[in-house]
């Protein structure tokens, strides 16, 4: 079969896949200029929200390129550079602390990238390879452990940061990835329980060590306080509880066609902390009201279902699980983010894809967009 | 070509389940919030962004009868500090919150205020009770300095970078063109109490921290002179700094109010009283260091004068009174300046109230001005065992009502007092009473005292827990009779009952507001002269009164004082026991006898003798009033 050059790009692209992403990134641009309209290096923010898109292209690129099924032959290599990735903000001379928690790598004061967000990328694909080896059937106690295994390692390495809401990411990835890894709606229960006693206990202990300790050692006060203001945002008006009362004002504010692009004032005002970065969706909640956010879900939905359609479409079980903890990466992601805004899900420090200010996760987020257009383009073979 | 998706497609499936349901809850929650809701979220933002500030009004000004300014406003430069700042609002929380742990310590404070502190001549404790006041608005910037010096200002203005919490601006406060004079009926201002604030009745739409009257004109006017505070809705960012205004509506000022003092009067009223304990001192009544003076038109009840001594200055209250200025004028030893004792004040009235009790004779048809007594000096008709003694040990011989009333002779009155006692009808307590006496007369300053007119029920009443008290005898309408006991009348009492003498018996309701003033400086709202008690007492009888207290100016007990004075003057001199305190002066008078204008009532506690003392000060504010010379007099009456 002779095609042209073009035709042969054409095929090897998810036309859906790019066309939502590219939808996505046209509003997440509006939003992030909106937002920083009213800073006074606003133009400069838009232009480095942009330039972080052009960098993104590169990863994407490159995960497109590379043919996925190579990667499970560097299982160790992967697993080494995630670890080295997952804690180098705690080596000396490395590490960046920003909101409590050392999650930048850093060189020299020049902040360079949060190496847990490509983490996220690197976990997806060993992951991948950890489950495809069990064939899709993790559904024993012993592949259940030795899966989880590989989660616990991670999570380990960025509780040392510490920074919870990636560590929940990263739970998250591995638990959709194991749905389609044959593990059972039993196990799931089970897990759910045990984590629930497992979080309750580590409280319980935490408060008793910084108790004895007479200082705050273990689990940060500021990540317990956002879990508890979380449950009630009466405890503490002024900070955590108070970031979510004015987005939840912002949102709801603007009612159904908001309040029209640049005329936030919650966000003009500067009463919405983090507004470009990870409080963007109050931005646009407030600015475009109801359907601002039915437009920005709906897209959500189109390329959640573009990237389940990749995950059925992949010609083997391994490119399949990567699409999925892809998949699992954004939608956990979209929840949290925008849950929080809205006061359904904790306040922690997630990105919305594709959305918010941020070169990490929007470099990150690319990068996931190569990994499944690998997929997709070898789901009839490799090279074809 | 065998895709993953035959063996998968049911776990494809839950994964899109998941996505689905995820999606729709965050939906359904959005739909809650902004559809369903989004009316209460709009105005909670509305209300986070909108900061309604209110702009005072003008105080209104207080003028004399004769449109001469007593209370006027001024501009002053004061510095404030705003409580919304950061760096303020960190200092204000730590206090605020119930752990006193972490209160700022003083060195804290002094790195943010002390050189501002320094800067005003003040101290950073002064600017922090200043900031911690909590009887303010929580966001009104808090005024730690008036009347700064350009200087100073200058400095803090260059600067605006090291105090960035630091407000300069221009506040109205009161001015007193006049000093203290008349300090007790115009009363001074200050921020508004607690308990005022809370008194939602009369001060509604106040708000904490407001400049509100608190004594004479200014407390009881308050309504009139306050004004309608203007506001302006600013909008501001979440650290509170204003962005804009969205929109205002201007104050409306005060209402200016004219008096019924006279500022000429008055300021001779104060010299004379303030020469009359110098007097009193020169006579060796040391102690004296307080009186009081008010000078009434009997025809309409104005009060043309009223003043108080010792005094005070209501400049101080400007800004807040410093907690040492506040303590010295409410010091036991201070003979509390606040008070107005000209309405506040109830004394024994002595002599002055023996008019009242030749009328209660008269009208028993038990004395008239003929009648005659024999006074030896010591009077014992209620038996050997209590014997009273007139002031003239000597004795005034045989004299009748109308020289009673001229030498004051204590017999005469005795003798009425002891009929009226067999009598039995309490007529003397029931003249008292269509006098005015033992109730308030009404006038519109705040703090008025009732004084005392004792009759059996009260003391039954007041003698509650000593039955062996409890019964009226003869000596206690004796004693009244001559204005000692229980008697007790405030200053402005006296001169009401010397002014209704003179006013054929009516006594007018006495007011210091003569009229409101518009917006334009017309009169709006005028006080119409009022009877307050027609005493009813016969022409005759008052001729009979008149003729005894015009002996008195003319050959009498007051003669020193008014030797030569032109025209008549119908006057009472009085010398007040009071126990463990040296004689308290009095002098009540009206003038001119021929056709009555004015009545005057002066008294100066432990100043020794009515005539000598207060005579002469009430000689020379009717000198005043009747276009006459003023005079030094000094004589050595010393009769009562």
């Amino acid at each position: 079969m002779n095609k042209t050059i073009g035709q042969r790009i054409l095929d090897r692209v998810s036309v859906p896949l790019v066309a939502w992403v590219a939808a996505l990134l046209v509003y997440g641009t509006v939003m992030v200029a909106s937002a920083t309209s009213s800073m006074n290096s606003g133009s400069g923010m838009l232009l480095r929200h942009l330039f972080g898109i052009g960098v993104g292209l590169v990863p994407l690129a490159v995960a497109w390129f590379i043919d996925y099924t190579r990667l499970r032959g560097w299982q160790g290599p992967l697993i080494a550079l995630g670890a080295f990735l997952l804690i180098s903000p705690r080596i000396p001379g490395l590490g960046g602390t920003a909101k409590g928690a050392t999650s930048w790598l850093e060189i020299a004061g020049m902040r360079l990238f949060q190496p847990s967000e490509p983490a996220k990328l690197i976990f997806i694909v060993i992951f991948a390879a950890v489950i495809a080896n069990m064939k899709g059937r993790v559904d024993t106690p012993s592949r259940i452990t030795k899966a989880l295994l590989y989660l616990a390692g991670a999570v380990f390495l960025i509780l040392l940061q510490p920074d919870l809401g990636t560590g929940m990411v990263f739970v998250a990835i591995a638990m959709v990835m194991l749905v389609v890894g044959g593990m059972k709606a039993k196990h799931f229960a089970f897990l759910a329980i045990a984590a629930a006693v497992f979080v309750g206990a580590i409280l319980g202990v935490d408060a008793g060590l910084d108790e004895m300790a007479g200082r705050d050692v273990g689990l940060k006060d500021y990540q317990k306080n956002r879990l508890l203001v979380f449950v009630n945002p009466d405890i503490d008006p002024t900070d955590a509880g108070y970031n979510l009362a004015q987005s939840k004002i912002a949102i709801g504010s603007g009612g159904l066609t908001g309040k029209g692009l640049g005329s936030g004032t919650q966000s003009n005002l500067h009463f919405i902390p983090e507004r470009h970065t990870d409080f963007i969706f109050s931005v646009l909640g407030e600015e475009l009201g109801f359907f601002g956010a039915v437009l920005l879900l709906g897209l959500y939905l189109a390329l959640l279902l573009t990237a389940l359609a990749i995950a059925n479409s992949s010609r083997d079980l391994y490119g399949a699980l990567i699409a999925t903890g892809v998949l699992g990466m954004w939608l956990f992601q979209i929840l949290e983010n925008v849950g929080m805004t809205v006061g359904m899900m904790p306040i922690t420090g997630i990105p919305l894809p594709f959305m918010s200010f941020g070169s990490s996760s929007m470099v990150t987020n690319l990068g996931a967009v190569g990994l499944l257009l690998s997929v997709w383009s070898r789901r009839y073979g490799a090279g074809s | 070509m065998p895709t993953v998706s035959q063996e998968f497609r049911s776990r494809f499936g839950v994964l899109g389940i998941v996505v689905v349901v995820v999606l729709s809850a965050l939906l359904v929650r959005l739909w809650t919030m902004q559809v369903l809701n989004g009316e209460s979220f709009a105005a909670q933002a509305e209300n986070n962004r909108v900061r309604e500030i209110s702009i005072q009004a003008p105080r209104g000004r207080i003028l004399d009868r004769n449109g001469v300014p007593l209370v006027t406003n001024r501009s002053a430069l004061a510095v404030s500090v705003d409580p919304s700042h950061e760096d303020v609002r960190a200092l204000l929380t730590r206090t605020w919150t119930k752990d006193t742990a972490d209160d700022p310590t003083s060195r804290e404070l002094n790195e943010v205020f002390g050189e501002v502190a320094t800067l005003l001549g003040i101290t950073t404790a002064d600017v922090w009770e200043r900031v911690t006041d909590v009887q303010q608005e929580a966001l009104r910037p808090r005024v730690i300095a008036v009347d700064v010096s350009m200087e100073s200002v200058a400095q803090i203005a260059e600067r605006q970078t090291d105090f960035p919490w630091a407000i300069v601006e221009e506040i109205a406060v009161r001015e007193y063109p006049n000093g203290n004079l008349a300090a007790h009926v115009l009363g001074y201002t200050g921020a508004i109490s607690e308990e005022q604030f809370k008194n939602s009745d009369e001060y509604a739409g106040y708000e904490r921290g407001d400049t509100v009257g608190k004594s004479g004109v200014e407390r009881q006017y308050e309504g009139l002179l306050q004004g309608d505070k203007g506001w302006r809705r600013i909008e501001v960012n979440a650290s509170g700094r204003a962005q804009g205004v969205v929109s205002e509506q201007a104050p409306r000022p005060g209402n200016d109010i004219r008096l019924t003092i006279d500022a000429a009067v008055q300021a001779v009223t104060e010299e004379q009283l303030d020469k009359a304990i110098a007097e009193a001192h020169r006579q060796g009544y040391t102690s004296s260091r307080a009186g009081a003076a008010v000078v009434l038109d009997i025809e309409t009840g104005e009060v043309l004068a009223s003043t108080s001594r010792p005094t005070y200055d209501p400049a101080a209250f400007l800004g807040g009174i410093s907690s040492a200025e506040w303590e010295a004028l409410n010091a036991k030893t201070s003979e509390y300046p606040l008070n107005d004792r000209a309405v506040m004040a109830a004394y024994p009235p002595a002599s002055t109230y023996k008019v009242i009790t030749a009328i209660s004779g008269m009208e028993a048809g038990i004395t008239s001005e003929n009648t005659t007594y024999s006074c030896t000096g010591r009077w014992t008709d209620m038996g050997k065992q209590w014997p009273k003694w007139c002031w003239k040990r000597t004795g005034h011989g045989t004299v009748s009502l109308r020289g009673g009333l001229k030498h004051s002779c204590d017999t005469v009155f005795y003798e009425i007092g002891y009929e009226l006692y067999k009598r039995g009808e309490e007529e003397l307590q029931a003249t008292s009473r269509e006098f005015g006496l033992g109730a308030k007369t009404g006038i519109d300053l705040p703090g008025e005292s009732a004084g005392r007119v004792p009759d059996a029920a009260w003391k039954k009443r007041y003698n509650e827990n000593y039955p062996e008290y409890q019964m009226w005898l003869p000596g206690d309408t004796v004693n009244m009779s001559i204005g000692q006991g229980d008697m007790l009348t405030t200053p402005l009492q006296m001169a009401l009952v010397y002014a209704g003498l003179a006013n054929d018996g009516d006594v007018m309701r006495p007011h210091v507001l003569k009229d409101v003033l518009g917006s334009e400086g017309d009169v709006i709202r005028s006080i119409e002269p009022e009877v307050l008690h027609e005493t009813g007492v016969s022409a005759e009888m008052l001729g009979v009164v008149e003729r005894g207290l015009v002996d008195v100016t003319e050959t009498g007990t007051a003669k020193g004082a008014f030797a030569g004075f032109k025209p008549t003057v119908a006057g009472k001199t009085g010398t007040a026991q009071v126990k463990g305190k040296d004689d308290y002066a009095w002098f009540c008078a009206y003038a001119p006898a021929e056709d009555p204008k004015y009545a005057v009532a002066v008294i100066v506690e432990q100043g020794g003798h009515g005539g000598s003392v207060t005579g002469p000060a009430a000689r020379n504010i009717l000198a005043q009033l009747l276009g006459q010379e003023l005079k030094t007099i000094r004589t050595t009456d010393e009769s009562r």
